[in-house]
């Protein structure tokens, strides 16, 4: 449906100007619904005068003995249509040598000839659905045959010129430049079409969005798909992005460096972050801002202290607010940053981890984090903290656990709230077994309760109530009891089913 | 030496129908007694003759009734070792010249999976006899090693990756393990070749291949740290109607995989399946296979300590010192009741426990030496005064113990105050609540009175009091 080979090959070269860019040439590709049996071009929807040399020329190409064996009338015809909509659209009927132009069918010839050659053996370009799927993804080219002679050539254009365009075609085009050359200037990034072309080629979209309701307007940040990663550029880009503030887009193509802050741009960012997140604590804003940051980081390949620091950053905030899938993130690429030596609070994050591994009750990582720990390590009054916190609930001493869990520091306390309902219920179901009945106040110093109210509380909403009884003492002073034996079956059942399920989303 | 000659070994081992010494022609690393075989080999062709060699000698030199496509699959396989020989003596050179890149042992590797993956092909054609399956194992476990030496040489040459492609972030987080991990994939193929062996006459099936595989996987696994993986191997097994009886298989593959078995359920925290499963291997073990019998004591006695609080013996652990050295003085302390001893021995063995995934389970033995100590303070409360009527044998132990004996216990078994193990009142309680919870002392503490009333009969279940 394309005509000239080189307008496809714009989305085939590995060095495309931007995504988005991209897409009206894309777009430009799909047959306008109302197929006319003339070879009306879309562009030009009034009625149109054919040049004599046109005519000429369509009446050549059906003549029979023009006619090659091996190219069908239909594929011939489509590719007429093809070859005068093209130049048709870009009012260039008048100036091409229609006497001297290729016929359809020869072209046609000539592509094929070129593709075989240059796929060769490649298994894969025998099949034309395979083909199909590689280069074609618009609902309307569902003819095998059009495919083949549209799409064959793509790859071959690139290699090798056809014949036909050795001859000095090209000299006698009159428009700037041949498509050759015009294929050359897209490549370059950054330079993208003229701004005429643009205009036009965004009224056409515009048109087609019209004519065809259902057709799906493709996001131009997911148009040029590519089934190889590998030929995508990976190089590091330096952006020229002056904003601090940035939305999240999740990358599919080669970032636009207009739209990448570089690193003097994103310190300025990462410190307005935290000010607004001291201020507002507003975090699906601060979370996308980070995410934001954090790619501008990695297409820059900027891994260095600054680097640890958003990490760092985004991990203890996430921390706060309990979102354990961006933390799990931050925490994982923190790994891969200290072991770089770069700097940061390695030993924070890893007392971090030997907390998390107690909430998640993972056995297996945590004996893999304890090989890595050193000596040295086990010292460091953080990683101390959380393994003294890890051992006193494997041996089951609530008592050391909760005194440890008000020592925590940094934002240990945030990831020991997230199981200390569930030790509560441990040590409760442990103390049940144990006593008959215990004053409230013990309950609420064992258990580090802020006050008796919220132990209370707590016994309640665990379906205890029954079990608190107010008496006064010899001296007449009101004591609260607690006949916790009475219970030791409900904290127990509790007790299961809180260790039962741990939420571990977004662990990797 | 012509290649025919060098292939004579290989003729000879092929007409034992034997598994082990065609493997043995087809190892990579030459016998003690023949340095030189892999160069003669070598020697005797090259690259570009290779498969015409083979073939001419195959062909003459292999029994006439032998299929046109066995011979084709022994000559692409010979042809396949050859190569690989190539690049292994090539990086043999460069390691002596102390210029071995990544790039030449991945080329071994490259070479070795080559190798295997004709083997595999051959065998799912049913082009070779069935048995040369345990001779597949050979290569493979080859493959695995090979696997492990380039993914040595590729982290050494770049430690860390950068994400390729538009990944949010910065580190590349992919494994670092890329051939062992691609080696695993083979392996897996292997195990589905051996499996899926659709042959009625269970005497030439692959079948028989099934669990020597297995072991393979869950060695490759182990390596990978991805040991979950080796669930769906038991699942798998399991799952299987049609294996040859457990007990008709070498007794070298049921082993290894009770083994294995063991050691996953023990990391499931499964400890009554492990220790069955252990046991069985314990049981079936080589007599001569110390090595063997220790690695399957390393999870036993952990195992039994959780499951029957039991120790193991003097004797036992005089029998193999490796397991005397790795749990002796834990083993001494729990029995003498010595907290602090246990603390030391446990701190002391840490890096060696935690290598070997035992840590986390021998901590919680902890329980038991508290358990001796508490027992001791009870047995040193001595009796209930006599009543009339009692005799000595019928006296009553006293069953309301004040908190404060079973702190001065505790005290005198840490370092005390100032040490950073002083233990105040209230933790001395909750130890004890522990010690009821857990079933391991039967009776209630009094808070108000500061005692612990223990039951007059079986205070402590299972140490006879």
């Amino acid at each position: 449906m394309s005509f000239p080979t080189s307008t496809v090959a714009w989305s085939q070269s590995p060095l495309q100007p931007p995504a988005f860019t991209a897409v009206p040439a894309r777009t430009t590709l799909a047959r306008p619904p109302p197929a006319p049996a003339e070879p009306t071009p879309p562009a030009k929807p009034q009625k149109v005068e054919w040049p004599p040399a046109v005519r000429d020329y369509v009446g050549r190409a059906f003549e029979e003995q023009n006619a090659i064996k091996g190219v069908s009338r239909e594929d011939m015809t489509k590719k007429l249509k093809d070859v005068i909509g093209f130049y048709a659209e870009r009012s260039q009927l008048d100036s091409l040598d229609w006497a001297n132009y290729p016929l359809p069918q020869e072209i046609l010839r000539d592509e094929r000839a070129a593709a075989r050659a240059q796929l060769g053996l490649d298994a894969l370009m025998t099949s034309p659905n395979g083909i199909a799927n590689m280069h074609v993804d618009t609902p309307h080219s569902k003819k095998r045959k059009s495919q083949d002679g549209d799409q064959l050539p793509l790859r071959a254009a690139e290699a090798s010129i056809p014949p036909w365009r050795r001859t000095n075609l090209e000299s006698r085009i009159t428009y700037s430049g041949g498509p050759t050359e015009k294929r050359q200037k897209k490549n370059t990034i950054g330079d993208t079409f003229s701004k005429s072309d643009q205009a036009d080629l965004d009224k056409r979209r515009q048109r087609f969005k019209n004519g065809k309701a259902n057709q799906n307007p493709t996001p131009p940040w997911s148009s040029p798909r590519r089934d190889n990663d590998s030929e995508m550029s990976t190089a590091p880009c330096v952006g020229t992005n002056q904003n601090l503030e940035k939305s999240y887009f999740r990358l599919t193509a080669p970032p636009n460096p207009e739209t990448v802050r570089p690193q003097h741009v994103l310190e300025k960012t990462l410190s307005l972050l935290t000010k607004k997140w001291r201020e507002e604590k507003k975090y699906g804003y601060i979370c996308n801002q980070f995410k934001s940051l954090r790619q501008d980081l990695t297409v820059q390949h900027i891994k260095n202290a600054f680097t640890v620091k958003v990490y760092e950053i985004h991990a203890r905030i996430a921390l706060e607010t309990g979102d354990l899938g961006e933390y799990n993130q931050c925490q994982t690429q923190l790994k891969a940053l200290y072991s770089q030596k770069l700097g940061g609070n390695p030993a924070e994050f890893t007392a971090y981890r030997i907390l998390y591994f107690v909430y998640t009750c993972n056995k297996t990582d945590m004996n893999d984090l304890l090989a890595e720990l050193t000596a040295a390590d086990k010292t460091l009054p953080w990683i101390k903290h959380a393994l003294d916190v890890r051992s006193s609930l494997a041996l089951g001493n609530y008592h050391k656990f909760f005194k440890l869990y008000l020592a925590a520091e940094n934002m240990g306390s945030y990831l020991m709230d997230m199981f200390i309902e569930r030790e509560r219920l441990h040590a409760l179901a442990n103390i049940s077994r144990a006593y008959m009945t215990v004053a409230l106040r013990f309950l609420t110093d064992e258990l580090s309760f802020d006050n008796d109210d919220a132990c209370r509380e707590f016994l309640e909403t665990h379906g205890a109530q029954h079990i608190i009884e107010e008496k006064a003492d010899e001296q007449g002073r009101r004591t609260v009891r607690v006949k916790v034996k009475e219970a030791a079956g409900i904290f127990e059942g509790q007790r299961q089913a809180a260790f039962s399920k741990v939420d571990i989303k977004g662990q990797i | 030496m012509a290649l025919q000659e060098a292939l004579e070994p290989f003729l000879a081992a092929y007409a034992s129908h034997n598994p082990m010494p065609v493997a043995r022609f087809l190892d990579p690393i030459p016998p003690p007694q023949d340095p030189g075989r892999l160069y003669d080999f070598w020697r005797a062709s090259s690259e570009d003759k290779i498969l015409a060699d083979v073939r001419y000698a195959l062909q003459n030199g292999m029994p006439n009734r032998t299929s046109f496509d066995e011979v084709q699959g022994w000559v692409d396989i010979i042809a396949c070792y050859w190569r690989a020989v190539d690049r292994i003596l090539k990086a043999e050179q460069a390691q002596n010249q102390s210029k071995l890149s990544e790039k030449q042992m991945v080329d071994v590797y490259d070479a070795w999976k080559d190798l295997t993956s004709n083997f595999i092909k051959y065998i799912s054609n049913g082009n070779l006899p069935h048995w040369t399956v345990f001779t597949l194992y050979f290569t493979a476990n080859n493959l695995r090693k090979f696997a492990i030496k380039a993914d040595e040489q590729l982290a050494k040459a770049k430690p860390v990756a950068f994400s390729a492609g538009f990944q949010d972030d910065i580190v590349d987080t992919n494994a670092k393990n890329e051939k062992l991990e691609e080696a695993a994939r083979v392996f897996n193929r292997i195990y589905a070749l051996c499996v899926g062996d659709r042959n009625p006459d269970m005497m030439s099936s692959r079948k028989w291949g099934v669990y020597c595989i297995a072991n393979l996987q869950f060695k490759t696994y182990f390596k990978l740290k991805a040991i979950s993986l080796s669930k769906n191997v038991v699942k798998s097994i399991d799952a299987q109607s049609d294996l040859p009886p457990f007990e008709l298989y070498p007794a070298s593959h049921r082993v290894t995989y009770k083994y294995y078995v063991g050691v996953l359920s023990f990391l499931q925290e499964d400890y009554a399946k492990a220790e069955a499963a252990l046991m069985e291997a314990w049981n079936t073990c080589h007599a001569q296979s110390v090595r063997n019998k220790e690695l399957i004591l390393t999870y036993l006695v952990p195992c039994r300590l959780i499951t029957q609080h039991n120790i193991p013996s003097a004797q036992l652990l005089n029998e193999y010192p490796h397991v005397r050295r790795l749990f002796g003085d834990l083993v001494s302390s729990i029995r003498k009741g010595d907290l602090s001893g246990f603390d030391k021995a446990l701190a002391a063995g840490e890096p060696e426990f935690v290598r070997r995934r035992v840590f986390l389970t021998l901590e919680r033995s902890r329980d038991i030496a508290l358990r001796n100590l508490l027992r001791k303070v009870y047995l040193a409360e001595g009796y209930e005064d006599m009543k009339a009527g009692q005799t000595e044998k019928d006296r009553v132990r006293k069953s309301r113990i004040p908190i404060s004996h079973f702190a001065a216990a505790f005290r005198m078994g840490t370092a005390g105050a100032g040490s950073g193990q002083a233990i105040d009142d209230d933790e001395v309680e909750c130890l004890l609540a522990n010690m009821i919870y857990k079933g391991l002392m039967k009776g209630y503490i009094s808070r108000d009175h500061g005692i612990v009333v223990v039951n007059k009969k079986g205070a402590f279940p299972g140490t006879g009091v």
